[in-house]
């Protein structure tokens, strides 16, 4: 039974190598077709990280995967080659609540981060600044709400320099943009229109700021949050 | 100081006196701060309020310099939201410019408005005005920086940034969650 599970993730992870290699670029002289052979031996490890690493030897490209959580050796072709390395992943600080279902939750951060909190940000995030599926990192509904908010943000007020999306090659600015250094912001930069007319004191248009879903946030200290400015 | 006021000559009384009477200059770094806050510290220093000596009649503000104006950093969508309305009195006069525009036209103005709005409104206004000194980047002319005396804590604390980070604080942040069995990280 165990193996039958071991075989049926080797079985997924090559369909995900053959999208891989059928998307990678395939030079000329190597259009060979792809035929997998498998060697396997070895036990399951520990969850770990999935990397792939390209290394070019010559004319051949060797597109090695590190399978972190099995010892496994995969052969593809005489042009491709897979490697599986193992990789121990250190045992990191366990969470205060291990019960829970969200990750959140587990260490008892509901109500605590806020958009300054970029260490845990950066965690829930793709490399080019969008969130992960929610069915990939397991948090809740509200929270993975939440983290969005603050995500984007974070993003406006510019504390996520490098999670940018790829910009294509040879793309020249038209305009430099104003840098205006932000804060707070919840609405998109271009979506928002100026208040023309404020009106009156007892009907005046206030300014929003911060996000109504951080208003259980703690507040360490005598001063409220306010979210109409 | 104990022991020169158990004395109590002349010269001390004189020394006295020039302390508690001079105008100081004080400086405000307003980088990635919102104009409000700074602007509030600016004008309770200008009216002399932080003194116990104060009194509306005697003037006994103090100078303020504030640099990094063109930096300032506002909460929410205030620079798109913010308007700036101006009439200089002919028909058709009215200019309704928001705070983007603004600050891109003039990187001084956001602050000085601000300023202007906080003092009271008389006379004594124009005057306070005239000993607030705003400058655009760090670069301050000679006779100014050597008239400051004190320096003023920044009112919001500025986050860090990711990479602002070192690595070990990075690797020190424990991993909240494990992916899936053969996700794939970007």
């Amino acid at each position: 039974m165990a193996a039958r599970c071991v075989l049926g993730s080797i079985w997924t992870s090559i369909s995900g190598v053959r999208c891989m290699a059928n998307s990678s670029n395939i030079s000329p002289f190597q259009r060979i077709t792809i035929s997998p052979q498998l060697l396997f031996f070895g036990s399951v490890q520990n969850r770990g990280i999935r990397h792939v690493v390209e290394k070019k030897e010559g004319k051949t490209t060797v597109v090695s995967e590190k399978l972190a959580y099995l010892k496994c050796w995969f052969i593809i072709a005489h042009c491709f080659m897979i490697e599986g390395l193992t990789e121990d992943v250190p045992v990191g600080p366990q969470p205060p609540n291990p019960t829970a279902q969200c990750p959140i939750y587990r260490w008892n951060l509901q109500n605590k981060y806020n958009y300054t909190d970029v260490l845990l940000l950066s965690q829930f995030i793709r490399s080019d600044g969008g969130m992960l599926p929610r069915r990939v990192t397991g948090l809740c509904a509200q929270e993975h709400r939440k983290i969005t908010i603050c995500v984007q943000m974070a993003h406006r007020a510019g504390l996520l320099p490098k999670h940018k999306p790829p910009l294509p090659e040879g793309h020249i600015p038209k305009k430099p943009k104003p840098q205006l250094n932000r804060y707070l912001t919840r609405w998109s930069i271009d979506s928002v229109k100026p208040i023309y007319r404020t009106g009156l004191k007892w009907c005046k248009k206030r300014i929003s700021v911060g996000h109504p879903a951080l208003k259980d946030n703690v507040q360490y200290g005598k001063k409220i949050l306010y979210l109409k400015h | 100081m104990y022991m020169s006021s158990s004395v109590n000559t002349v010269k001390v009384k004189y020394r006295e006196q020039w302390a508690t009477f001079a105008r100081s200059w004080y400086l405000i770094d307003a980088r990635m701060q919102p104009p409000g806050k700074i602007a509030t510290m600016c004008a309770i220093r200008l009216q002399g309020k932080h003194k116990p000596i104060y009194h509306a009649i005697s003037d006994v503000g103090d100078h303020v310099v504030v640099i990094n104006t063109r930096h300032i950093a506002f909460s929410g969508n205030k620079w798109e939201q913010k308007v700036y309305s101006s009439h200089n009195q002919y028909p058709g006069g009215f200019k309704q410019v928001t705070a983007a525009q603004l600050h891109l036209k003039d990187p001084k103005a956001i602050m000085k408005l601000a300023v202007y709005g906080m003092l009271p409104r008389n006379l004594h206004r124009r005057t306070m005005m005239q000993r607030l000194h705003l400058f655009p980047e760090d670069d301050l002319p000679e006779d100014i920086l050597q008239n400051l005396t004190e320096e003023l804590p920044q009112p919001r604390e500025v986050p860090r940034r990711l990479d602002q980070y070192t690595p070990e604080e990075q690797e020190a942040f424990p991993r909240l969650w494990t992916p899936p069995g053969d996700y794939r990280v970007k």
